[in-house]
């Protein structure tokens, strides 16, 4: 081994930072003003006391094996958690329209057919409760330049602004010109607008909508005093309608939509069921399906999920650092048999070539 | 008669009634003058049409508005100009178009990704910093002006009337004033003060000992003891031009003068503007030149006039200086011809998705019936989406260009948009490096404690790219201070064993003997100058001199007992061993560059003989000898004594008849009063009186070397640096001062080649065979150096300019001798042509145009006065202690004692090597990061131009979170200066910048984009390992650097752009998608990385870099947290949130290890394993060893206390000691082991460097 093993352990040790106050006297301007002084000098001169690491053999090695080493715990618990989430997916988009009408899923959609559609669901283990029950979309753009821009926090917030819709076209006002629309907005307007509603052994299960949206949001960007108006009165009907006796603040599935999502796959919080669900259980759904994904052919999910410390079900982190943690490990094996069988003294200066070569 | 004596002591006497018409010269009589009077226009008209100017001496009824007043203004705006012009001048970079252009699309906001604020605001305060800059140095400016416009200046109005003797007053209005100045209290009541700016053209203005002369002025009178008088007239003088060696100019004196004679005025009967009289208690001069701005008249007389007219200074100076034209560094050239090629290649990936954006928004969009595209669309909805594209890549042009060149290059000047600060970031940095070098105690001069000073700060990162260095010889190479060391007289070599013929014995005897050969010599010596000898009260005499060649020889004659006491008007007093002998001189036949003698004729007052005395440089004296005469002795002691670096004079005398030397006089006086091609007239005549001399001996003058010279050279030269001396010595001397300071290395492995030949033909076959050689020995590891005399240089220049191009490539070396100023100008000219970057170094007002010429000028401010510093980038003291500046951004310049490079910071050299540190450190990273974040979201967006961060953030992170790592980095420093000085050679494996230029950048650039592109993804990584594995095997050329650069910046920040975005999406996915918050994730993971890439490729921590990086961190959860608990904000409580979040910061953890392990783990390969120059150094000195010990960092070797020169001796010693081994295969190891001691070697063993130089020549 070529490499001086006491040179190594001092280089890789970082110096203290050595602020050098001595020799100065205290009383001239304090223990603080001494200190200034000797930086400044020391900072014009540029000789500020310096630690200067260099990637040694050793501080690289230890390195990647400390990576590895806190890293396969950390990946094993999150997938542990995220394994430990329970979750029930339902894909209903296909399956809510009847067989006969599903070649012109649009016209059925759009049509004045009933949409309530049956589902059973299957609780594959025991569910703690809460279980938050999400809808899924995907492949909605809710990250579109066009949607996202679409809407007025101000008249959202202050009734006094509701004629502040100037960002909201084309849904602003109705009939055009006259009369603002509140909440104006694509995106208010396309308010996803299927419902659910549970029932176990025949017997309804209470589904709490209260408190899905975030506090913030509803104390401080949707106003207690803000009531929708002309909403969904023009030409065109997008998605939900809103009772218009509600303030705002209080429409809690309106503030979960306008919470844009930032990737074409998003779920949406649609409430919360209180009740623990035992596993091999049944779950009847009553849905409404009403919102049309048909046209750009989006899905829709139906979600019930338990959640962990880390959040939902999500192997990515869990994956993620094992991957991360393994690797490391293989560079720092890697790295100690290059080091072992091809050792190369640093900082040798016969490697400069102009000392080889003259 | 009038004898115009020395410049500066200049005294004019009219003693003998002038004859009233001159045959040769115009005159101006009684009519001209009234017609002069008559009109401004008709007088100013006549001015111009006969392209002179006649200046009524102290003629109050001279309109002041004839000529320009004497205001200074160095303003470059009014009040009314600033804002239109300051915009013009920001706009007028293409950069800055890009950008307004960027921040005028921002205004529609069916296109703008972001707010527009969050472009023009940046873009608005960082004009107004910059143009508050402009408008601050403008105000100094104008308060500078201000103070020397209302400086005190004594002005004569009304002189005191006395008659001369026999004349009378014949008209009032043509009285003849009469000033007697040896009565300073007399002058002093008749003059009265002005402010300097009210000085008129035809005042005569009084100065004291050591006041500015306020504009250019002709002597009329000094303190000198001969008080001289003044007579009222006309001074005839050309128009003003820019030619400060000439003026050709006729005093007149009016009627009733009988005899109005014309009395010749040169050049040294002036004082320009800005000079300080020194050593004279007074003087007082006609005021001739004035100002440098034109009033409005002026003005319409100019535009009347516009075909003949001299727009703004009319001073000499004023006119010289010119308009410095703004210098650019290499990479801010470089910019703009790359802004171009970006915006091209930017312009591309817009139409690439603007046409996907178009493709899916016709296919897809309309399906999406949320969005609600309207079925019938504008005429530019076909553009909406390229152009929202164009904005989400305006992020990539500074992005582009800033790690194309390391953010601190790039961002020179207003570089705007989104980078906005970082262009303050990058002035900042600027200032910094020049207040280092201003700070630096290492650069201070000792002997004075002059400071080094930056004048122009932003240049400072040029100081690595130097690559030529062109240097003056006298006063820069060598201390300028001359001594007399031998001589040679009528074959007898005097000095020769001693080295000082000072204390030759035999010398000494001959002259208490009295020998006539050795008198007579010594009295050349003694008289046959322009020195003023200066007695003090206690009888000491000290001597003034212009040329330090003629005081050597003056103090050497006075050791050898011929002392020069007096001069008393034409009366000059030598003592001779008791003894006091007078002569009388007669006519001094001034010395010009192109005669190379100087000569007085004297009458000897015992005697009444009349004698020419004559000394010059050989070739201009010897072969005048009298026929008879042998000059072989002579020019062999020329030969020997220039082969030992010394300057050599020969001295010569010839006695006249009286009738020769009359017929000669009136010959000399008819053509010193010409005022076309007078001195070519006069040194014509003077040719025919300096024939069949008697050549007495030859003298010669050490100039010695400044301590540290070669070893200073030596060092640049293994640093790469080119080095040419330009100087106006001999070509012997020359070269052999060239040898003693290592420019060029002795026989075995040097050689020297001479282009020489009078005429075209000569200097052609020269050139060709010079060119030939140095084509052949190029392959080999020669020292090979040209030498080249101003004939030559001339010619070449002007004929055979390709091949004397060529010839300044190949060599690496050389010297130019008996060189003008404006040749050096030229050098410098032909070197930046070719596209080198040059450094001119100088003292003197010769070397100003050199200075001014180069990329980097350096000024000493020595013993040749201000004028170099002033005109210089850099100025530093003639003593200046230390070698290199900082941690070795070298440039040196010599200085007494140490070798000093000129400032910088070597780190800064360094870091162009290892451009990723600063690429990474930098908001460059950053934004990159973004910007490829931003691509990619825009693929999951619906190719929308959707912007993926929001205004507040996307500006907090560019204006703020990027920018002070970046500040610090700059004071990062890769090897400490002990290294550096070790291992000068480091300096050119690092000066890789220079190889920035468009093709290599365009082709590297685009094939990294392919690599990028083609593996783009999850694939950055190989594409990062193979990029530096490249780099590995390219190392040793300098395009590694530049391969690594690109590399770098398209593959390494695509990959961890691409990591930051993958874990966002992937972890906060589904439920967690919610656009602000995955916004601050990726932000957040951005500064992540960012921070631990800045610590990963900083070098050396101190103090400001953990505050940079780590505050920096800090700082970013400060500001978010603080904009998150405003109701009002867009992302009102997400920060609170997140952080409550375990798995934010799981997430922040693992996108930091992500990224960085492929970065550490290939940096710690090739450090190790493939290791460059920099890391080996970086290495071995960080290692302890012999180096520098950890312990060394304190400063114990820069201490000031000790002594200079031990210091400069001890240093390379006691680092030889250690260093032997590593330089053993440096053929120059040992001389520098030895230290400054050795250096004089060269002058006293010259037997085997001059066998093999005069073979060389021959050769040649």
């Amino acid at each position: 081994m070529s490499v001086r093993g006491s040179g190594v352990d001092e280089v890789v040790g970082c110096l203290p930072l050595k602020l050098v106050v001595g020799y100065r006297s205290v009383d001239s301007g304090g223990y603080l003003g001494s200190i200034m002084l000797v930086m400044d000098s020391r900072f014009t001169q540029q000789e500020l006391p310096a630690c200067k690491p260099i990637l040694t053999p050793r501080w690289v090695i230890s390195a990647f094996m400390l990576v590895s080493i806190v890293f396969i715990p950390i990946g094993l618990a999150s997938l542990f958690a995220s394994r430990d989430v329970v979750e029930i997916i339902d894909r209903y988009e296909t399956d809510c329209i009847p067989q006969a009408l599903r070649n012109d899923k649009v016209k059925y959609i759009q049509g004045p057919e009933d949409k309530t559609c049956n589902r059973t669901l299957r609780v594959p283990k025991r569910m703690k409760q809460p279980i938050y029950v999400y809808y899924q979309l995907d492949n909605f753009y809710q990250n579109h330049r066009r949607y996202v821009k679409s809407r007025s926090d101000k008249q959202l917030k202050d009734p006094k602004s509701e004629n502040d819709v100037s960002a909201c076209k084309p849904e602003d006002a109705t009939p055009p010109g006259s009369n603002p629309i509140v909440p104006c907005g694509l995106i208010a307007w396309s308010m996803f607008n299927d419902t659910y509603s549970f029932s176990r052994n025949s017997e309804q299960l209470p589904l709490n909508k209260k408190g899905i949206s975030w506090k913030s949001d509803r104390q401080h960007k949707f106003g207690k005093e803000v009531f929708p108006k002309n909403f969904q009165n023009g030409t065109l009907i997008g998605g939900a309608h809103l009772n218009s006796s509600i303030p705002l603040s209080e429409q809690e599935d309106l503030i979960v939509w306008m919470r844009t999502a930032a990737l074409p796959t998003f779920r949406k919080l649609y409430g919360k069921i209180e009740v623990d669900l035992q596993a091999n259980e049944s779950i009847e759904v009553q849905l409404k399906n009403y919102y049309n994904t048909y046209s750009f052919n989006g899905k829709k999910k139906l979600v019930l999920s338990t959640t962990s410390w880390l959040g939902g079900k999500n192997d990515f982190i869990g994956i993620a650092y094992l991957s991360v943690g393994g690797l490391c490990f293989v560079l720092a094996m890697a790295f100690t048999i290059i080091y072992l069988v091809k050792p190369r003294r640093l900082g040798d200066p016969s490697y400069l070539s102009w000392n080889r070569n003259p | 008669m009038a004898v115009p004596l020395n410049t500066g002591y200049a005294t004019s006497k009219l003693e003998e009634p002038p004859s009233r018409h001159h045959p040769s010269a115009p005159i101006a009589t009684q009519a001209t003058r009234s017609f002069h009077r008559n009109g401004h226009c008709r007088r100013e008209l006549l001015n111009r049409l006969t392209m002179k100017r006649f200046v009524y001496i102290n003629d109050d009824d001279l309109s002041d508005d004839l000529y320009c007043d004497n205001r200074i203004s160095n303003r470059k705006y009014t009040l009314l100009n600033f804002l239109p012009k300051n915009l013009w001048e920001q706009f007028s970079r293409f950069m800055n178009q890009y950008f307004l252009l960027i921040a005028c699309l921002q205004l529609w906001p069916l296109i703008t990704p972001v707010n527009p604020a969050s472009t023009w605001g940046p873009l608005i305060f960082i004009f107004a910093v910059s143009a508050t800059k402009e408008a601050w140095d403008d105000y100094n400016r104008y308060l500078s002006d201000k103070k020397a416009n209302e400086k005190e200046v004594w002005v004569v109005r009304q002189g005191v009337k006395k008659h001369v003797k026999g004349f009378n007053t014949v008209n009032k209005a043509i009285v003849v004033y009469v000033l007697v100045f040896d009565r300073v209290a007399v002058e002093w009541e008749v003059s009265m003060a002005v402010q300097a700016q009210d000085v008129r053209v035809g005042n005569i203005v009084w100065l004291r000992e050591n006041d500015e002369v306020p504009c250019d002025l002709v002597l009329i009178g000094t303190s000198e003891p001969q008080g001289i008088c003044y007579v009222e007239g006309v001074i005839e003088c050309p128009n003003p031009d820019r030619d400060i060696r000439r003026f050709d100019a006729n005093l007149r004196l009016f009627p009733p003068f009988l005899d109005n004679d014309v009395c010749p005025l040169t050049i040294k009967n002036t004082i320009l503007q800005s000079c300080y009289l020194r050593n004279t208690e007074w003087a007082c001069g006609v005021a001739v030149y004035t100002g440098n701005v034109y009033g409005w008249l002026q003005l319409l007389l100019s535009i009347v006039y516009s075909l003949l007219l001299f727009l703004g200074n009319e001073t000499k100076l004023g006119m010289s200086r010119g308009v410095p034209e703004p210098k650019l560094t290499a990479v801010d050239a470089m910019i703009d011809k790359l802004t171009g090629a970006i915006f091209v290649f930017q312009i591309v990936v817009v139409i690439v998705l603007g046409i996907a954006g178009n493709v899916w928004k016709d296919t897809e969009a309309r399906k999406q019936w949320y969005v609600q595209y309207p079925k019938e669309s504008p005429w530019y909805e076909l553009l909406v989406i390229p152009l929202r594209f164009e904005l989400l890549c305006s992020i990539m042009i500074p992005i582009s260009i800033k790690e194309a060149f390391n953010k601190l290059k790039a961002y020179r000047e207003f570089m705007v948009d989104d980078k906005h600060l970082d262009f303050v970031s990058l002035d900042l940095v600027k200032s910094l490096y020049a207040k280092f070098i201003d700070w630096d105690n290492e650069m201070v001069d000792l002997e004075t404690g002059t400071p080094s000073h930056a004048t122009n700060t932003a240049i400072s990162e040029d100081l690595g790219q130097v690559e030529y260095i062109l240097t003056d010889k006298t006063g820069t190479l060598t201390e300028n201070k001359m001594i007399f060391k031998r001589c040679c007289i009528s074959g007898t070599f005097y000095g020769n064993e001693s080295g000082d013929a000072l204390k030759d014995v035999e010398l000494l005897n001959a002259v208490t003997s009295g020998s006539p050969d050795v008198i007579r010599f010594l009295t050349v010596m003694a008289i046959c100058n322009t020195v003023i000898p200066m007695q003090s009260k206690s009888g000491a005499i000290s001597y003034k001199a212009q040329s330090q060649d003629e005081e050597a020889l003056v103090r050497a004659a006075a050791r050898l007992h011929i002392v020069f006491v007096r001069r008393n008007a034409n009366i000059l007093d030598i003592k001779f061993n008791g003894s006091a002998i007078e002569y009388e001189v007669l006519d001094t036949l001034e010395f010009t560059s192109d005669r190379k003698r100087m000569s007085v004729v004297v009458r000897d007052c015992r005697s009444g003989n009349i004698i020419l005395l004559s000394k010059g440089a050989d070739e201009t004296v010897l072969p005048h000898a009298s026929a008879g005469q042998q000059t072989r002795t002579f020019s062999e002691a020329v030969d020997q004594y220039a082969q030992l670096g010394l300057r050599t004079l020969c001295l010569a005398w010839r006695e006249l008849e009286e009738d020769e030397y009359r017929e000669w006089s009136s010959m000399f006086k008819e053509a010193n009063s010409t005022l076309v091609d007078r001195e070519w007239r006069v040194a014509e005549v003077c040719q025919r009186l300096e024939h069949d001399l008697d050549i007495l001996g030859v003298a010669a003058i050490e100039d010695r070397l400044q301590d540290g010279v070669p070893e200073t050279i030596e060092t640049l030269r293994k640093a790469g640096i080119n080095f040419w001396m330009l100087t106006g010595d001999k070509q012997n001397t020359a070269i052999q001062i060239a040898l003693s300071c290592n420019f060029v290395s002795p026989e075995p492995k040097g050689q020297l080649l001479l282009i020489n030949g009078k005429t075209e033909d000569e200097v052609c076959r020269s050139l060709e065979r010079v060119l030939l050689t140095m084509r052949i020995t190029k392959s080999e590891p020669k020292d090979v150096a040209f030498v080249v005399d101003g004939w030559a240089l001339e010619i070449a220049l002007k004929h055979y300019r390709k091949a004397f191009t060529e010839l300044a490539i190949l060599s690496r070396t050389a010297i130019c001798c008996r060189a003008t100023p404006s040749q050096k100008a030229q050098l410098v000219e032909l070197l930046k042509s070719c596209d080198y970057r040059t450094l001119a170094i100088g003292d003197g007002g010769n070397d100003v145009r050199m200075i001014q010429q180069a990329d980097i000028g350096v000024g000493i401010s020595g013993r040749e006065g201000l004028q170099a510093s002033r005109a210089a980038d850099y100025s530093i003291g003639s003593k200046s202690e230390i070698v290199v500046g900082l941690d070795g951004n070298l440039v040196v310049v010599i200085g007494d004692g140490e070798m000093l490079m000129a400032g910088g910071d070597g780190d800064f050299v360094l870091s162009q090597g290892d451009f990723s540190k600063i690429i990474f450190a930098g908001p460059n990273y950053g934004s990159s990061v973004q910007f490829n974040s931003t691509s990619s979201f825009s693929f999951i967006s619906g190719v929308s131009g959707t912007s993926l961060f929001n205004s507040v953030s996307l500006m907090a992170y560019n204006v703020f979170y990027t920018s002070i790592p970046v500040l610090v980095s700059v004071l990062d420093k890769d090897l400490s200066e002990a290294t550096v000085i070790q291992h000068p050679q480091i300096l050119f494996y690092c000066q890789a910048g220079r190889l920035l230029n468009p093709s290599t950048f365009a082709g590297w650039f685009g094939r990294s984009l392919f690599h990028a592109v083609c593996n783009g993804g999850g694939h950055g990584l190989v594409t990062v390992a193979v990029v530096d594995e490249a780099t590995v095997m390219v190392d040793d050329q300098r395009e590694a650097a530049l391969f690594l650069l690109i590399g770098k910046i398209i593959t390494g920040n695509a990959f961890q752009a691409i990591v930051v975005f993958v874990i966002t999406i992937h972890a906060y996915a589904f439920e967690k998608s919610e656009m602000e918050e995955v916004s601050m994730v990726a932000l957040s993971g951005c500064i992540w990385l960012q921070a631990s890439v800045v610590a990963i490729e900083t070098n050396s921590f101190t103090i400001l870099q953990h505050l940079a990086i780590w505050g920096n961190l800090i700082a970013f959860y400060a500001i978010n947290w603080i904009v998150s608990a405003l109701p009002s904000s867009g992302m009102y409580t997400i920060m609170f949130r997140l952080c409550r979040q375990p798995s934010y910061w799981i997430t922040m953890i693992l996108i930091v290890a992500a990224g960085m392990g492929p970065v550490l783990a290939l940096k710690y390969f090739r450090y190790t394993y493939r290791s460059s120059k920099i890391n080996i150094l970086q290495q071995a000195e960080r290692m302890g060893g012999p180096i520098l010990s950890l312990g060394n960092i304190e400063p114990q070797p820069r201490s000031l206390e000790k002594d200079v020169s031990t210091l400069s001796i001890s240093q390379p010693k006691s680092r030889n000691a250690v260093y032997e081994p590593l330089l053993s295969d440096s053929p120059n190891a040992t001389r520098r082991s030895a230290g400054s001691a050795t250096q004089f070697d060269f002058f006293q063993s010259p037997s085997r460097l001059s066998s093999s130089y005069s073979r060389n020549c021959k050769d040649n």
